[in-house]
């Protein structure tokens, strides 16, 4: 499913009327800055009117019958980016628009995305009120939302995204543009982002990887703020949520500014703000499984014709309890909770804000700073970002008077990038970069990973060439990185210090052919590297909470992905059905996973601990996600997601374990008409269901799992939101309701499913007020 | 223009390493907090005789070198008054741990678990600040030669208030493991 840009074109309402005359003609035409070709499809909106249209094959439009005054019209198109101007409209006028690339949609491939709906009915947003609909989740859970995504979670706290069985450091997350550089060693280590500054979330497969890394064997994941404005003016958009199953309270606000007298001068500065209790599950309250985020950003841009420059830092910080109850000793603990029913009581119960340990408390800033320019048709940007990492765990301890965390991670790394897009020259258009990484890890209390520097460079080309009805990529990446590592001394014991040294090898093909207007297949090759990482290398210690003692292999190998995958995209000319089909294949070598060793316990004064080791294997990945939009009616919607995965690991000829189960989605959707105050008025109501994950490891190799996975579950979600005006600022309101039922039941990727039910019912109100004013 | 952008990039690579090798300080080593290493039992038999002292040694805590266990061995119809004492041989000096755990000691709990067979009763174990048995001070007796085992647990609460009771199991759901060693036994 291609991914629709929305270009908005503003013009306002009504600063001067002359007279009574509602007869005038507006004609325009929009074209591309580059390569100078007329744009046909851009969808034209005049705003504060209902008038929209779609650019004609020659990229004109004209509006009829228009009363003098300022308006706003907004513009969508795939793959182009945002330009705002102001027209008076006086007489009879023709306007021309050029509109530049956009950056980062050098072809994308969208892993399914459920944007039919949106792609038919919605406008304006960028992103859409799916996104809005997310509000207050995390990252990993708004991600979900999409076809072929799901959630890897520990407790109702931690949450990371897997994008076809694969997750963590096989999935780069582009926060911003920059590759983003956390702490990611265990699956209780969730990305460091607040959710709030995406306004578009963004799952790329296929040749645009190759602009963030050669490791991205599941995918990337693009978390893009809206861009800066580009008309004198300014904006502001407040959030403000309510959970009430945990009673989360969420805010969040936007002010976006640009000076009338300054006005290659733009800025926004952003915050949110989450703050939750402990979690209700249908049957008892878990106690320490509260969160506290506080985030913020701001960014400054300076913008000329042939020169654009931002400066953009953002501040991260979340506070997260951890299910007391989840906190293991030994392993006899562990197969004593796993084989109650329910916790002990003396772990539910309590309603309180109150985070005690255990607990994380994780801090991320990132400073960015990015300049673009352009000669001659040459895009040339340069970005270079400095980000830290901190990352406290804190675990129960014996002496209550310990104040320090048990893990302390810190984290420092600056990335550098500079790249040149060429002019489009005979449907030629492509990008060549370079880009180089340091990092500076260190770490105090409890040994998980050694500290480390790396140093990191590589270079990648992409070019796209297009004609007609078919369009052809491909690109090549190479990177090197570079690892010392020295581990403290501890006790009498000494630690060899390591040196690493890897060369990974990326490169990918691409081709879309539109066999009709509405049917589109695409179809990619890509062979992705990724280096081990230090904990997979050198962890060596009891993981709590999984009630094994991890080891690492400094011998390991990269793992080598060949990925093919088909897309085929099908929407009927009277727009009444959309399909789209993904069907899917990675084979990675040298797949890095953790085998139990029941031959070698580890023994200590806690008893003796399983003994799991990181080794090699190859493992066959593939899969189908299908989703499809059937609009029976203009105002009804139904949306049906279907996705399915398999995974073997070919050494052993088992199955791999943590992988999502097959799990269907049908939405219904009713759009109201507007009515007086009220618009976007609709209501939607969703069905999950999720199988039992039957495809699971054997205990021919050691037994690879405490429990057997959970029964699959019906889940059944709901929304309500309507759009008032109240004196001409719009107010949107909400109510969703997740879990309607209140079912009680345990999802398989999540960790804790071993101690505790999930979330019951959740019953949440959203409210979302934006105002502009043009200068 | 290809000149110039390798300048350029040389220049931004260069910098920001020098930036990265002027913001490290190497942090001082520090030990693993928490640990226990060494348990240590001392028995003093009543009525006269020597004094016994028993361990389960891992100096380098878990992990690394295998911990050393001895057997404990005891005289028969006797009866010991045993003291635990709990060290973190990963500092130096070594640091008593088993005062940390008195000082907390509603929220601890140690478990004897003598096997069947193994002849050995424990009983006259002390308490915590409410009256609940806490375990740092024990009495063992024996009766006639026999071998065996000894599981000896220490349980912590986590839980806020620990909520530690009188009739709580050695496997509670209310606790966790911090220290479970089995030693053998021989009475001879």
């Amino acid at each position: 499913m291609k991914k629709s840009l929305y270009l908005l074109f503003t013009v306002f309402c009504c600063s001067r009327l002359f007279g009574q005359d509602c007869s005038i003609r507006l004609t325009g035409h929009v074209h591309s800055t580059i390569s100078h070709e007329n744009l046909p499809n851009a969808t034209v909106q005049l705003s504060g009117t209902a008038k929209t249209l779609i650019t004609n094959s020659n990229g004109d439009f004209a509006f009829d019958s228009l009363c003098a005054g300022t308006y706003s019209i907004i513009i969508t198109h795939s793959s182009y980016d945002t330009i705002v101007k102001s027209v008076v409209v006086q007489r009879r006028l023709h306007v021309d628009f050029d509109l530049m690339p956009a950056r980062n949609t050098l072809s994308k491939v969208t892993v399914t995305g459920v944007k039919g709906v949106q792609n038919t009915g919605l406008k304006r947003e960028l992103s859409g009120r799916k996104l809005d609909e997310t509000r207050g989740l995390s990252l990993a859970e708004a991600l979900s939302k999409m076809n072929g995504v799901s959630v890897l979670q520990t407790g109702s706290t931690i949450s990371k995204p897997i994008i076809h069985g694969l997750h963590s450091n096989r999935i780069l997350t582009i926060n911003n543009g920059v590759r983003q550089e956390g702490q990611q060693w265990g699956n209780e280590h969730s990305p460091e982002i607040d959710p709030f500054i995406a306004n578009r979330l963004t799952i790329i497969k296929g040749v645009d990887e190759l602009r963030y890394g050669s490791d991205a064997i599941g995918g990337v994941i693009l978390v893009e703020p809206r861009a800066l404005r580009n008309s004198p003016g300014y904006n502001a958009e407040l959030n403000a949520l309510y959970f009430a199953n945990n009673r989360q309270y969420v805010t969040s606000f936007i002010f976006e500014q640009q000076l009338k007298k300054l006005s290659s001068f733009t800025y926004r500065l952003q915050g949110s703000f989450k703050k939750g209790a402990n979690v209700n599950t249908p049957a008892y309250r878990l106690n320490n499984t509260g969160i506290e985020e506080k985030n913020f950003s701001l960014t400054a841009g300076w913008r000329k014709e042939h020169f654009n420059s931002e400066i953009y830092y953002s501040f991260f910080n979340t506070e997260i309890g951890i299910f007391a109850g989840s906190h293991i000793g030994n392993l006899s603990d562990l197969s004593n909770a796993i084989a109650a029913s329910r916790p002990d009581p003396t772990f539910t119960g309590q309603n309180t804000y109150k985070i005690e340990r255990p607990y994380q408390d994780v801090t991320h800033h990132l400073l960015k700073w990015k300049t673009g320019f352009d000669i001659d048709n040459n895009k040339f940007t340069v970005l270079v970002a400095g980000q830290h990492n901190q990352r406290k765990e804190y675990d129960v301890v014996r002496n209550s008077s310990t104040k320090t965390p048990q893990i302390d991670l810190s984290i420092f790394t600056f990335s550098e990038e500079i790249n040149w897009e060429h002019p489009r020259k005979s449907n030629f258009s492509g990008v060549v970069g370079l880009t180089a990484l340091q990092q500076d890890n260190s770490y105090s209390g409890r040994y998980l990973i050694p500290n480390y520097r790396s140093y990191s460079f590589g270079g990648y080309a992409i070019e796209k060439w297009e004609k007609g009805n078919l369009d052809v990529q491909a690109g090549v990446r190479y990177d090197n990185k570079d690892i010392n590592t020295n581990r403290l001394q501890a006790a009498s014991q000494t630690f060899t210090a390591y040196h690493f040294n890897f060369s990974t090898l990326a490169s990918s093909v691409n081709a879309g052919f539109k066999i009709l207007p509405e049917w589109k297949i695409n179809s990619n090759v890509s062979l992705s590297t990724r280096a081990p990482q230090v904990n997979e290398l050198l962890t060596n210690g009891i993981h709590h909470g999984a009630g094994t003692y991890e080891v690492g292999d400094i011998y390991l190998k990269p793992e080598r992905s060949f990925n093919v995958s088909v897309n085929s995209s099908y929407t009927s000319t009277n727009k009444i059905f959309s399909a789209d089909l993904t069907l899917y294949r990675n084979d990675i070598a040298n797949f890095i996973y953790q085998q139990p060793k029941p031959d070698e316990p580890v023994l200590t004064i806690r008893g003796a601990f399983p003994k799991i080791v990181y080794e090699a294997a190859d493992a066959l990945l593939h899969g189908l996600d299908i989703s499809t939009v059937f609009v029976p009616y203009q105002r009804f919607s139904l949306t049906s997601k279907y996705s399915m995965l398999r995974a073997r690991n070919r050494r052993i000829d088992d199955w791999l374990i943590g992988m999502p189960a097959d799990r269907i989605g049908n939405e219904l959707t009713y759009n109201l008409k507007d009515l007086g105050q009220f618009s976007n008025t609709y209501f939607s109501i969703e069905v999950q269901n999720v199988f039992k994950q039957t495809r699971v490891p054997g205990d021919k190799n050691g037994a690879q799992d405490y429990k057997l996975p959970p029964e699959g579950y019906m889940l059944m979600n709901a929304d309500v939101s309507t759009t008032i005006k109240l004196k001409k600022l719009p107010l949107a309101f909400s109510i969703s309701g997740r879990n309607l039922l209140n079912k009680s039941y345990r999802e398989y990727l999540n960790s804790f499913r071993y101690f505790t039910d999930e979330m019951g019912r959740n019953i949440s109100i959203r409210l979302k007020i934006a105002l502009e004013h043009f200068y | 223009m290809k000149k110039q952008l390798l300048k350029f990039s040389l220049l931004f690579f260069g910098a920001s390493a020098l930036l990265l090798s002027s913001c490290k300080k190497d942090k001082d080593e520090e030990n693993e907090e928490e640990v226990i290493t060494t348990m240590q039992l001392t028995l003093v038999p009543q009525g006269g005789g020597t004094t016994v002292t028993y361990k389960f040694d891992d100096p380098d805590g878990p992990g690394g070198g295998a911990p050393t266990q001895d057997q404990i061995i005891l005289a028969p119809n006797k009866t010991y008054s045993v003291s635990l004492l709990l060290l973190n041989k990963t500092v130096t000096p070594a640091e008593d741990i088993s005062t940390e755990v008195a000082a907390e000691g509603q929220a601890h709990r140690f478990y004897y678990e003598p096997s069947a067979g193994s002849n050995i009763v424990v009983s006259g174990l002390n308490v915590d600040g409410s009256g609940i048995a806490l375990g740092l001070i024990s009495s063992w007796t024996t009766t006639t030669a026999a071998t065996g085992t000894i599981k000896i647990t220490l349980r912590h609460y986590p839980g806020n208030p620990p909520n530690k009771a009188a009739a709580d199991a050695v496997n509670s759901s209310k606790s966790s493991t911090d220290i479970e060693v089995d030693f053998n036994t021989s009475i001879q």
